[in-house]
């Protein structure tokens, strides 16, 4: 378990690295994810210690997350001042690309297992009627 | 001399009691209800929120209080090639419509954003903020900076879309028949972000991979692309 966080910490401090001499754009976390990507490619396994130690941080994100989120408290006034558009903005924005993003992808995979759903649907309607 | 009891109310120990005590509350309450909208990072914010104002907390000293559990934030998210390295061969497989889906999905969420903020009469700073609301926070402060846009204010809208678009996803796909897991993942990641990526995690690994594939993705385009679209914008409009 310490060795898998410590084999994270090394690939976030890399990714730090990178970030400061290459990569200004990209925070240095995700540039860690890639590198720790590519040491899982060249390995071509996951080490049981760092399987313990994603499963426990995963487990937690949502404790993780909350914290920056209380940021909110920060950026009040702007918000306040234009919160019509800003919030009619997020929500009609949300409601039309979830959809979006969802529908494209699984039409785009050719949704198997849509198909087999109406293939075991149609094969139940049909079944009654032949016996 | 100090009262005692204000003394230990602001220590760092009652701030990252405060913390646990609101993450357990949340889950319980989302195990207990069923309720999607009672998101688990929702609701552990809102306690946070509640408790500072409460014990009257200084923000700056809670926020460096809970350094012990917010550093953890950056291990968890390179622990995400995990669940992308498992399921690196779907995403092989379905490459093409994942670029695809990137592009389309990437233009569409940032065009529609501006569309209806400026039709509802948002100014230019808080437009060029916008933009950047579906980007993970880390890459979303300094692009909107970059934009003209503000970097506190980007950190706010990010939070607003994850926990809106977190607790939207789910009845929302339902309700279109998104059922693929890899196509859940990737509406997750895009429209939610991190906050999107940890529910995608719980309904599975392969959701999970594909959120976090997405949310990576979309986050490194929209960080090349949108300086670019909103400089030719700029010259082509004459702002």
């Amino acid at each position: 378990m310490i060795k898998g966080l410590l084999l994270l910490l090394v690939m976030q401090a890399a990714g730090a690295l990178l970030q400061l001499l290459y990569l200004p754009m990209l925070p240095g976390p995700v540039i860690g994810l890639l590198l720790l990507l590519v040491f899982l490619l060249l390995l071509g396994r996951i080490p049981a210690c760092l399987e313990q130690v994603s499963v426990v941080l995963f487990q937690y994100l949502p404790l993780l997350l909350a914290v920056p989120a209380t940021g909110i408290l920060l950026g009040g006034d702007v918000l306040l001042t234009q919160l019509p558009a800003i919030s009619g903005a997020l929500l009609f924005s949300l409601l039309l690309c979830i959809p979006l993003c969802g529908w494209l992808m699984q039409r785009l995979i050719g949704d198997k297992r849509g198909c087999l759903i109406r293939c075991c649907r149609s094969y139940t309607r049909r079944s009654p009627r032949s016996r | 001399m100090p009262d005692p009891l204000l003394q230990v109310i602001h220590s760092p120990v009652t701030a990252i009691a405060l913390t646990l005590a609101a993450f357990l509350c949340a889950i319980w309450l989302y195990r207990r209800s069923g309720w999607l909208v009672l998101q688990p990072v929702l609701v552990t914010m809102l306690i946070i929120i509640a408790g500072i104002r409460l014990l009257g907390l200084e923000y700056q000293a809670y926020r460096e209080a809970v350094l012990p559990i917010s550093w953890l934030l950056g291990p968890a998210t390179v622990a995400l090639a995990v669940p992308l390295y498992r399921n690196l061969r779907r995403i092989r497989q379905t490459l093409w419509p994942v670029i695809l889906t990137l592009l389309v999905g990437g233009v569409a969420i940032v065009a529609l954003t501006l569309l209806f903020a400026y039709w509802l009469g948002a100014d230019l700073p808080v437009l060029m903020t916008l933009a950047t609301k579906s980007v993970t926070m880390p890459i979303a402060m300094p692009l909107a900076e970059q934009l003209g846009g503000i970097a506190a204010l980007a950190a706010v809208l990010v939070m607003l879309t994850g926990v809106a678009g977190t607790a939207m996803l789910p009845p929302l796909l339902n309700l279109c028949g998104v059922q693929h897991p890899a196509a859940r993942g990737m509406a997750y990641g895009m429209n939610a972000h991190a906050v999107g990526t940890a529910r995608a995690l719980e309904e599975g690994d392969e959701c999970g991979a594909f959120a976090a594939l997405a949310m990576g993705a979309l986050g490194a385009m929209t960080a090349v692309l949108l300086p670019l679209a909103v400089l030719l914008l700029k010259a082509t409009l004459g702002w």
